[in-house]
């Protein structure tokens, strides 16, 4: 029998709160974290098809972090840093007792340091002097900035590694840090999932792209709507998840609070398209039945679906489509939500913010509303799926996280083993 | 009757640049997927040429109707035609005219 993980630290930061408190308040009450961008000064907004974002508003590193500790890394490594500290606090998980070299950090990232990789980039085709780059450009727009510093803020000396693949980062990352528990590499892993790319460029990008919800720039809140008929294009959000995993043996021996077991995990490729899915939805339930077969459940066994939903046309139909294939006539007796209609897509971030939001829903049996699901789309529609918050006593939850590039990943949860 | 040989022009030679296809085999009528093998991605790339060539921008909400080459071709001519004069208004000669003129 394998190595069993558990989840016993949970850290988030997002545009509906810092701090897992206020952000599990905010989300069982169904608030929005969807607002309007402002400026993306100098550059006109009116350039912008899309102007609303799930932004996280006068965040500082220092109002979090010991002085100077977020100073020389981007954005997104500063909301990493402050979703690990409180993971770990939540975890009571003490690193000077620990061996660091069987500590690891996996993070999960998309895009990386864009704020500053951007203003330089900027800079420097429009004042020509190459020699005025910071030096700090490479350290942190490379994109293995957070797992760095997460590691030296906490001495955590094991394996060292950042996936990226767009949206499923660190869906992957919980998976992988799954994996190195039970292959023995690591007694314990800090996972994280950070992103934060509101900026000048990215964001354009995602406009010209034309993924991105632009029928709503009046009515934010409105805007991330999972399921809904009248969803037009997901909304780009930002922030960081953690999550502490421990192998069974290390979480009990330490007398740890377990949220979750991290039961399963599967990673495919569609090999498809950069960014259309599959349109039958074949791959993604491979993807799924694959991730139930490696935690030993079968369909039937699984409660609730924290769904990818981006609010996309296609990706929430072919979601659908792959969740019907699974689970069958299962598939409107399970309770599904889209944490995204919160707090918009945080890109690599949202596989970490699915797993923190699956991980309290096991704990307290409540699920947190889908927003803004006031006409269901029949291509998408599920019984399970709820503008209003569950009680449910779930025990088996199943994370879907699809990216761009075809990269599809899958994660079970189950309630802590007796 | 120049300017709608532009356009249409300009917007197939642009598709068989993409395509890499002879102009002469691009007709309105095909259809952007069906015929022409444009997936969603590829159709958002051309129209992101034809922005550029004709120097307009494409609502996303305007996306749902271009379907075909035709649908296009008249797309852009909708957008690009010269709003309709005025009417002109007669008004008396301004020595003999006694109202105050508007500011």
């Amino acid at each position: 029998m394998s190595t069993r993980v558990v989840i016993t630290g949970l850290g988030v930061v997002s545009p509906i709160g810092i701090g897992v408190p206020q952000f599990w308040k905010a989300a069982l009450e169904g608030r929005s974290g969807i607002s309007a961008i402002p400026s993306f000064d100098p550059f006109p907004l009116e350039g912008y098809r899309s102007r609303i974002a799930g932004r996280i508003v006068d965040f500082s590193p220092d109002q979090y972090l010991p002085a100077g500790q977020g100073d020389r890394v981007d954005r997104y490594a500063q909301f990493a840093l402050v979703a690990a500290k409180e993971a770990l606090a939540d975890a009571d998980f003490k690193m000077d007792r620990k061996d660091p070299h069987r500590v690891g950090v996996i993070v999960g990232a998309g895009m990386g340091g864009m704020v500053m990789g951007e203003r330089e980039i900027t800079q420097l085709y429009e004042q020509k002097r190459p020699h005025r780059v910071h030096p700090n450009f490479i350290p942190v727009i490379t994109l293995n900035s957070a797992s760095g510093i997460v590691a030296m803020a906490y001495g955590a000396k094991g394996p060292n590694l950042t996936i990226s693949t767009a949206c499923s980062s660190s869906a992957h990352a919980l998976g992988q840090a799954m994996h190195a528990i039970r292959a023995g590499t690591a007694d314990a892993v800090i996972v994280v999932g950070a992103d934060a790319s509101i900026t000048p460029l990215v964001f354009a990008g995602f406009c010209s792209l034309r993924a991105l919800s632009t029928k709503y720039n009046d009515a934010p809140e409105r805007a991330s709507r999972p399921f809904d008929r009248g969803r037009d294009g997901f909304v780009m959000g930002e922030g960081a998840g953690a999550l502490i995993l421990e192998s069974l043996a290390h979480a009990k021996k330490r007398k740890a609070r377990m949220y979750a077991e991290v039961a399963g995990y599967a990673a495919t490729s569609e090999a498809h398209h950069m960014v259309i899915p599959r349109e039958d939805g074949e791959e993604v339930a491979t993807t799924m039945r694959l991730a139930l077969k490696d935690a030993g459940v079968t369909p039937a066994q699984v409660d609730y679906i924290n769904a990818h939903a981006t609010s996309t046309t296609v990706g929430d139909a072919v979601e659908v489509k792959a969740i019907r294939l699974v689970f069958q006539s299962r598939a409107d007796k399970l309770a599904v939500n889209a944490t995204k209609s919160l707090v918009g897509h945080t890109l690599g971030a949202a596989g970490s913010m699915a797993g923190v939001v699956s991980a309290l829903t096991l704990t307290s049996g409540q699920i947190h509303p889908t927003l803004n699901l006031d006409d269901p789309d029949p291509a998408c529609a599920l019984a399970g799926l709820s503008k209003d918050p569950q009680t449910r006593k779930a025990k088996v939850a199943l994370i879907n996280a699809f990216g761009f590039g075809s990269n599809n990943a899958a994660v079970v949860l189950k309630t802590v083993p007796s | 009757m120049a300017n709608t040989i532009d356009v249409s022009g300009k917007i197939i030679q642009a598709l068989a640049d993409y395509l890499k296809r002879d102009a002469a085999a691009i007709k309105p009528t095909h259809h952007l997927r069906d015929d022409l093998g444009l997936d969603s991605m590829a159709v958002i790339e051309m129209l992101y040429r034809i922005e550029e060539v004709f120097n307009l921008q494409i609502p996303d909400q305007d996306l749902v109707g271009l379907t075909t080459v035709g649908h296009v071709i008249a797309y852009v001519e909708g957008r690009i035609a010269p709003a309709p004069a005025k009417a002109a208004v007669k008004k008396p000669a301004a020595k003999r005219s006694t109202k105050s003129k508007k500011a």
